[in-house]
């Protein structure tokens, strides 16, 4: 476990803020053996103030003493400062005592000071015990620092920064370093492998969105958690404004104790962010780290299906052959003799163009002149197209990092730049970032103040509806992928080919939509950040303000092609455009109050926040453009068919309004007591209902420093904590108190005068209102335990937890009877999560390891009272797969349960009406099953009716795993470096959707490679497909044949780096390193890749993507990437 | 602590108390971002614009609007339920496409799949309710509170289109289901019970009284979409029909013959016909007013719902070959030497063809054969020869596409917008036509002792049928020639009165059939046979060739021609009415008591 890594930048501040309890604690963790350097204020008395007083003036007379005698001889001293375990550190600040001169160690952890032989050096870092040595003439100063006890860290919680002895909450802090290895355009990416209790699904799409669950799912939509960054609130499943680099610390506040400070929107529990990666004291240092890398798929799908044409025509033979019917004309059009098959020259033709046909009637000679586009079009067959590499393939990745920061004791800073460029797997496709920020901070007396801002663009070019996961069948990722191998690329022209003329088949060309959308751009511009300013009012006191905003101004424009070439041409031309503003604030004030008097210690919190913002969306689309080039694609009426012009705009407000407070105590360290309280203000819910109190207590006991525990050598330290507390949730589309009317050309209005071609207005209510709307709550208690064990070897941190979610915002379904007004949301279901997750970390001389793990047990105990279960979103063309239902997870597969294939005719009959089927009334003691025929799938009479029919439909399976967990692997000798991080998931399942496509063939799509060999036949009783069968729309259904383990074990990244040495020639001290990421994966799953983002689904009360987990619909794959990087400092 | 830190005490805590304070205060805070953005309010609509807004939402439904497209069953003609469903046509396309469909054609009506389309029925025809009744309710707050905002004869007008609505939408519903919900403009209870078939009748016929007393002679505004009290009369009479009320349909059936405005198109082609001369003619009493490239960037207003039934590629509509009309019914077309129903004077053979009925066989037919199914190698109206190529997949649908719903060519009426546009046109999907109403005087007048009635109207029509066939379709002018135009060179057609209806059962029968050959593809047959009480007889002859001719023993069965058809179950009693959706009964829970009761038998 790495220990969080505080920032330099507020350190003297911080140390202010903490240094009053930090007396206490050292006298505890003087007993720490792992301590091996001095550290300071051992002996402080237990008033800070005091102390610093006489720190101060020691100082003084220092400064008087060194001052002198640096004028008469200074000596160069060099030296390595290293960790415990032996790696050098970095960006350690070290200082000639009581004077101004200053220097940080540089990548390889060396520095080079100038200082009077009797000078103390002073070595400092955050997460590292401070050290002072007297350079006593010496010219190198080797230091080793040791870190800080686990239980002593500063980490950056709600508002202020908490020493990890003083959490009682469930706090995770990100390993960053870790975390930012992994070559993603947002941390958020990385996150579950590092820390216990958060999943993340995300595809392979560069720039993709991420679903971020802490702790299971706690609502039936909007479960994204709330992300703090630099004290402001951001609702964005992207994060990609964040360039990773510039994030100095992540924390996870997963229960309500730690949450509900955050009350308003805590209950998907908190992510703090900060990028206060602020400037060190000295010169200006620059630091540059470059990546660069090939990224392709982990897994392709031509490595599963057909390539072959003639190897797909069997199939489709065998199909018909099986259902007892001929070859019709069509495909002897295409493959003549259907015993004697072979590829045709062409698949389409227009009668004018065929000069000759064989005897059966496949065109064998065409009059290349009679073509043209797009109404007289000539294709060639192919032998057999690879869809899948005409569209995938490899891309690169890179990514670019520069940041400068210096300063003094008064005002320091930091400017980084990033450009980020990740190309898609996928052609013509791309994310490209490029991101400027300045964070400052100046103090002046008791008063600071600062900013952090960042200003990012990014792009995403083509590759249209994989950013959002709305995965499915159209698309370059759909089931055109699956695109029949017969079918060419081009046409005899070069335009793009199509499956015209091969028989039934819709799908389209998946290369084609790819490049026709490879001018589509989404641009997101964002400005963001915060301006904060505190005050030590008193040396007990603190206030502060923090403003903070966020700026975005998102569009988008694209171009949607014709397809004459396909089955179902479409000979019109579209465009579409749109733009996004948001205008989101926060203001908040806090006093702390910081008192220690003898073993007791108090900690109080006094804040209010504002939060506001408003956002406008506009949109237009117009179809049939004269010119289809980029130049041409605007919304303008000569442009295109002015009749098609359409243009949509709305927006939303929403407006939070908090007062919160927080009292923490400690008594000698042994024991820790807090409380919170929060009470926010929602402009979504219901003028009665809109305020919301919050409250949390949480308990520790340090019973470690019990005299009982004291010197026991196998637990070094341990601390036991409890929590309790409520999280709020008024995630809900704004509004919603209101009954809202409105209408639409193609809903309300019509054409009542007769006259064909002119409507009339009308309107229809939109949605019910709720005039009682009020805060959904979240309980939650935790119980934990943070240990360090024999004297360090190991840190354990341990927590279990149930979470409730009552009066669950839900818009339960109203009858049709209702009409289709979006139903009321009310305050109604019930939810409950309970798990655990821990974390296991080992620092030996030159390696170390950590491993967590979590486990969540999502339940719905509610839904709107009356109706016990609810379906998914309907998300494909067979019926729905998903239900959820009181008792079970969120998103519980469903549908029937297979029992084999048919056996033979006897079999199937017995479970026909002939064969007198039914239990209980028939003869047989067989169910009926519609449809009962050899080799389709027979399925289980679940509820023993005699009647396989939809009443037999249960739960199949469930995307939620039983067990994440996540290992990290360092290791380090000499210059060389080396680290792993692995992640995997096991007990949840994977719906294979695909399977409605490849092995189903709807559509006529392309099939799985052992599609002939591996159906079922006579002979082949327990094949892995049911038998080919063009009148089988039976098996079909949704049902356990398509539910999949989808546990899987994945490399994550592996690094290996090495680091000149400081007298290298070239580059000292700078790191270098080769990486991959995803370059192994264990998994059973048969589909393209077990990491599947949950599909993109909204409902009327917002983002319902829970309820379509685990649905593999053609997900972008994962990206295996080689990489190589380097980090320099000058 | 000196005096001057503990001023800094206060003033810092001075400071964050008034900067809370200060925004506390704006007392608007939260209100002001409380509103809902880009959406009406109530009160913005009690004004005669809204009222008569509401009232138009209330006829958008009559076809699949934007919120109530979730799949195909919202359609306006119910192709699914009562054509694809009875012997008229299959599902068509590809075997696993639209597999709800594959359930209904099946007689699976309890399944899932099967329920999607179902409950996309129930919801059309639930959200028409609702609007029509939120029309009512909002008249009567503007009337309530501005007695003189709209004028009488508006609010009379208002008040009766929107109650002749809410009747046909619950009849639509108790065509499919029976026993249903019946909703009015009070009802505060989404979760009613079902009412029994007697109970839904009388509701319907109630309204459509209250109606026929506030509707004007014309439609309101001379807009030619609106219901008059002609059009309620003749609903009310078709209701009366499906309840046998023979006699008082007759009544309200005489009615509306005698007095008022409708007829009989001249020739068969203008009926179903998008040239705007041809629409809303005298034989449409209540139809869905389709329009096209009226701005709406989807073509959602054109006759969205039969968008799946145009020809494949490479015929020009390029998608997607659903609802193919039956072999058994193309053959039904065919008339013997004296241009009658072979149906009727052969009863054991004429459904024994079972290869594809294409141009140059010069067997007879009714020429109405080939202004409902396009055939190989006949001209489909003016878009040139139909191609057996134009179907996507004839190994399992079948040869043929339909007809009726294909706008010309020449109409210039094709949409140019959304998905696909070729399908979409500003075609108007007939809800009610005269033909429909005189046939079923026709019935009325055959069990109400008046045979000669009966055959006056059936020969009528067959009169009329035989004005015109399908011609060459270069040209308007040429598309619908004389039938025995020697243009004509793909087939012969015939079509001749009956001389006599000698017995009832005679008459009851050529009804029928007349039926049939005059609404084919026009998503009545299902309905029809249920009517009749002939469905399991009909159907189970159709799909296995079991029981009586005309339908049983004849030649012919579908089970053996589309072979996917082994799999459908038998028609059974519990056909009678759909499966009422399983989701609907699921939500009607209160307490522990499922409110909405399933149809018996399933």
């Amino acid at each position: 476990m790495k220990a969080y890594r505080m920032h330099l930048a507020n350190a003297e501040k911080d140390l202010r803020a903490t240094r009053t309890r930090i007396a206490p604690i050292d006298r505890v963790t003087g007993r720490n053996t792992m301590e091996k350097k001095g550290s300071y204020a051992r002996n402080s008395s237990s008033d800070g103030r005091w102390r610093r007083l006489c720190a101060g003036v020691l100082s003084f007379l220092l400064v008087l003493a060194v001052g002198q005698t640096a004028l008469a001889q200074n000596v160069a001293v060099s030296g390595t400062v290293t960790s415990a375990g032996g790696t050098p550190l970095p960006g350690v600040t070290v200082r000639v005592q009581g004077t101004d001169v200053r220097t940080v160690t540089d990548a390889s952890g060396r520095f080079r000071i100038s200082a009077p032989g009797d000078a103390v050096l002073s070595f400092s870092l955050v997460g590292q015990r401070p050290v002072q040595t007297t350079v006593a003439g010496r010219n190198t100063v080797d230091v080793t620092m040791a870190q800080v006890p686990y239980l002593e860290e500063v980490v950056v919680t709600a508002y202020t920064e908490q020493r990890r002895g003083d959490i009682t909450g469930a706090v995770s802090s990100v390993n960053i370093e870790q975390a930012t290895k992994q070559t993603q355009s947002s941390v958020l990416k990385a996150m579950d492998a590092t820390v216990p209790g958060v999943t993340v699904s995300t595809s392979g799409s560069p720039g993709s969105r991420n679903t971020v669950r802490i702790r299971g799912i706690s609502s039936f939509q909007n479960n994204d958690p709330l992300y703090i960054v630099d004290g402001m609130a951001v609702s964005d499943s992207y994060l990609n404004f964040l360039n990773p680099d510039d994030i100095t610390s992540i924390q996870v506040l997963k229960d309500a104790s730690s949450a509900s400070i955050y009350g308003a929107r805590a209950g998907n529990g908190v992510v703090l962010i900060t990028t206060t990666k602020k400037g060190i004291a000295g010169p200006p240092q620059a630091t540059l780290r470059v990546r660069t890398g090939v990224a392709s798929p982990v897994r392709g799908y031509d490595e599963m299906v057909l390539t072959d044409a003639l190897e797909y025509y069997k199939v489709v033979r065998q199909s018909f052959n099986n259902a007892g019917q001929p070859i019709g004309p069509p495909y002897q059009a295409l493959y003549g003799d259907p015993n004697n098959p072979s590829v045709p020259l062409y698949t389409t033709a227009p009668p004018s163009a065929v000069t000759s046909r064989d005897a059966y009637g496949r065109i064998t000679g065409v009059d290349l002149s009679q073509y043209s586009y797009p109404n007289s079009l000539i294709m060639p067959g192919s032998a057999g197209t690879n869809w899948w590499k005409a569209v995938w393939g490899s891309a690169p990745v890179s990514d670019y990092n520069l940041d400068v920061r210096g300063g003094s004791d008064e005002n320091a800073y930091t400017v980084s730049a990033n450009f980020f460029d990740q190309k898609g797997t996928a052609k013509y496709n791309d994310y490209r970032r490029g991101s400027l920020r300045a964070n400052t901070d100046f103090t002046r007396g008791k008063f600071n103040f600062g900013e952090n801002a960042v200003l990012t663009l990014s792009r995403q070019y083509g590759g249209s509806g994989t950013f959002d996961d709305t995965n499915g069948e159209g698309g370059i990722l759909g089931k055109d992928i699956l695109m029949q191998p017969v079918v060419s690329i081009y046409d005899v022209a070069g335009n793009f080919a199509g499956a015209k003329g091969v028989p039934a088949v819709n799908n389209s060309n998946p290369l084609q939509r790819a490049q026709s959308e490879k001018d589509n751009t989404t641009k997101y511009n964002q400005a963001f950040g915060n301006m904060y300013a505190g005050l030590n009012i008193l040396p007990d006191l603190t206030i502060r303000t923090n403003l903070g905003f966020d700026l975005r101004q998102n569009g988008s424009n694209g171009f949607n092609t014709a397809t004459p070439q396909d089955r179902e041409p479409n000979f019109n031309n579209s465009i579409f455009e749109w733009d996004y503003q948001q205008y989101n604030w926060s203001w908040s004030n806090t006093a702390r109050y910081l008192k220690s008097l003898n073993r007791h210690s108090l900690d109080l919190l006094v804040g209010q926040e504002a939060n506001g913002g408003t956002n406008r969306f506009v949109q237009g689309t117009m179809s049939n453009l004269v010119l289809t080039g980029v130049d041409s694609r605007y919304l303008q009426d000569a442009l295109g068919d002015p009749d098609t012009k359409n243009v949509f705009s709305n927006g939303g407000k929403s407006a939070l309004l908090s007062l919160f407070g927080k009292i923490g105590y400690n008594f000698a360290d042994k024991y820790v007591a807090s409380y919170t309280l929060r009470r926010d203000g929602s402009s979504n819910l219901a003028p009665g209902h809109r305020w919301g109190t919050f409250p949390a207590i949480g308990l520790g006991w340090h019973i470690s420093n019990e005299r009982f525990l004291s010197g026991n050598r196998f637990l070094s330290d341990l601390m036991l904590r409890y929590g309790w507390g409520v999280t709020g949730n008024q995630n809900i589309p704004s509004g919603r108190v209101f009954a809202q009317y409105s209408g639409d050309r193609g809903d309300t209005f019509y054409d009542i005068a007769g006259a064909n071609q002119s409507i009339v207005t009308g309107y229809r209510q939109l949605a019910i209102g709720n005039p009682d709307l009020k805060w959904e709550e979240n309980r939650s208690s935790n119980i934990g335990a943070d240990a360090v064990l024999l004297n360090g070897m190991f840190n354990v941190v341990f927590d279990v937890y149930t979470r409730r979610t009552d009066n669950l915002l839900f818009d339960p379904r109203t009858p049709a009877t209702a009409g289709v007004a979006s139903p009321p949301i009310i305050n109604i279901g019930k939810m409950e999560n309970k798990g655990f997750d821990f974390s296991i970390g080992h620092t030996a001389s030159w390696w170390n390891v950590s491993f967590n793990g979590s486990h969540y047990k999502n339940k719905i105990l509610s839904i709107d009272g009356e109706q016990d279960y609810f379906y998914g979103p309907d998300i494909t063309r067979q019926d729905v797969m998903v239900i959820n239902q009181v008792g079970h997870p969120i998103g519980s597969f469903f549908g029937l349960v297979t029992d084999g294939y048919f056996r033979d005719q006897a079999d199937a009959n017995a479970h026909l009406a002939i064969g007198n089927c039914g239990v209980g009334t028939g003869l047989t003691g067989v169910p009926c099953q519609s449809g009962a025929a050899p080799g389709r799938l027979k399925f289980k009479d679940t509820n023993g009716d005699g009647v396989v029919d939809n009443q037999d439909r249960t739960i199949t399976g469930s995307p939620h795993p039983n067990f994440t967990m996540g290992i990290g692997l360092g290791a380090h000798r000499g210059q060389w470096d080396a680290s792993a991080t692995i992640f995997g998931t096991y007990g949840n399942k994977i719906y294979d959707d695909q399977k409605e496509w490849y092995v189903f063939r709807n559509f006529q799509t392309n099939v799985l490679k052992d599609m002939l060999q591996n159906s079922w036949s006579p002979q082949n009783l327990n094949a892995k497909y049911p038998r080919l069968d063009i009148n089988d729309s039976y098996s079909v259904v949704p049902s356990t044949y398509y539910v999949e383990d989808g546990a899987y074990t994945r490399l994550r990244n592996v690094q290996i780096g090495y680091t000149l040495p400081g007298s290298a020639r070239y580059l000292p001290g700078a790191r270098v390193y080769i990486q991959g990421d995803n370059l192994w994966t264990h998994t059973n799953y048969g589909g393209l890749d077990p990491a599947i983002p949950p599909n993109a689904s909204t409902g009327a009360a917002g983002d319902i993507r829970d309820q379509s987990m685990g649905i593999d619909r053609g997900s972008y794959p994962t990206n295996k990437v080689f990489s190589i990087g380097i980090v320099t400092s000058f | 602590m000196n005096i001057i830190s503990k001023n800094s005490l206060l003033r810092g805590s001075a400071l964050v108390i008034l900067a809370s304070a200060a925004i506390y205060g704006c007392g608007d805070f939260l209100q002001n971002a409380a509103e809902p953005q880009g959406s009406l309010n109530g009160a913005s609509l009690a004004s005669k614009d809204g009222v008569e807004g509401n009232l138009i939402a209330a006829y958008r439904t009559l076809d699949c609007a934007g919120s109530t497209t979730n799949e195909w069953g919202c359609a306006v003609s119910n192709w699914v339920f009562a054509s694809v469903a009875s012997d008229d046509s299959y599902k068509g396309s590809d075997a696993l496409d639209q597999p709800s469909i594959n359930d209904i054609e099946g007689y699976h009506w309890n399944t899932s799949p099967a329920g999607h389309y179902l409950n996309t029925k129930w919801v059309a025809m639930y959200e028409g309710v609702v609007r029509a009744n939120s029309a009512i309710r909002l008249l009567r707050q503007v009337v309530g509170s501005s007695p003189t905002a709209i004028s009488d004869a508006d609010q009379k007008g208002i008040e009766g289109e929107a109650i002749f609505l809410r009747a046909h939408y619950h009849f639509e519903a108790y065509r499919m289901w029976g026993n249903i919900p019946y909703m009015r403009e009070d009802d505060t209870d989404y979760r009613k019970a079902n009412e029994d078939t007697t109970a839904v009748i009388a509701d319907i016929l109630s309204d459509l009284n209250s109606a026929i007393a506030l509707l004007p002679d014309a439609p309101r505004n001379g807009q030619k979409g609106r219901a008059s009290v002609w059009t309620a009369k003749a609903y009310k009479g078709r209701v009366q029909m499906y309840d046998h009320r023979f006699a008082a349909a007759r009544t309200t059936f005489e009615d509306v013959v005698n007095n008022g405005p409708y007829d009989l198109e001249t020739s068969f082609d203008r009926v179903w016909s998008a040239y705007l001369d041809a629409q809303n003619g005298p034989e449409t009493i209540f139809a869905y007013q389709a329009s096209s490239n009226d701005g709406e960037p989807n073509s959602n207003n054109a006759n969205f719902g039969e968008r799946l039934n145009f020809p494949y590629d490479p015929s020009h509509f390029g998608c997607c070959g659903f609802d193919p009309p039956s072999q058994n019914l193309v053959n039904f077309f065919k008339v013997d030497a004296a241009g009658l129903p072979l149906a009727v004077t052969s009863p054991t053979s004429w459904n024994a063809d079972d290869a594809a009925f294409i141009a140059g066989n010069m067997a007879p037919v009714d020429p109405r054969l080939d202004w409902t199914v396009g055939r190989d190698g006949v001209p489909y109206k003016d878009w040139g020869l139909y191609s057996i190529k134009w179907v996507r997949d004839p190994a399992n649908g079948g040869p043929y596409m339909p007809k009726k719903i294909i706008h010309e060519q020449g109409s210039g009426q094709e949409a140019a917008v959304g998905w696909v546009p070729q399908q979409q046109s500003s075609i108007n999907m007939h809800i009610f036509r005269y033909a429909d109403l005189l046939l079923m005087l026709a019935e009325a007048y055959i069990e109400t002792g008046n045979r000669a009635g009966a055959l006056t109207i059936v020969n009528q029509i067959r009169a009329r049928a035989a004005v015109k066939a399908q011609g060459p379709g270069a040209n308007r002018g040429d598309m619908a020639i004389d039938p025995s135009d020697t243009r004509i060179t793909w087939a012969k057609y015939n079509v001749q009165p009956y001389p006599a209806f000698p017995d009832d059962n005679y008459a009851r029968q050529a009804v029928r059939f007349e039926r049939r050959l005059e609404l084919a593809m026009e998503g009545q047959r299902l309905f029809d046979l249920r009517r009749w009480g002939i469905a399991k007889a009909v159907l189970n002859g159709y799909l296995r060739g079991t029981g009586p001719a005309p339908y049983g023993t004849n030649g012919g069965r579908e089970d053996a021609r589309r072979s996917y058809k082994t799999s459908a179950e038998d028609f059974g009693d519990k056909h009678r009415w759909y499966f009422i959706p399983q989701d609907q009964i699921d939500l009607s829970k209160v307490g522990t008591e499922l409110r909405l009761k399933q149809n018996p038998l399933w």
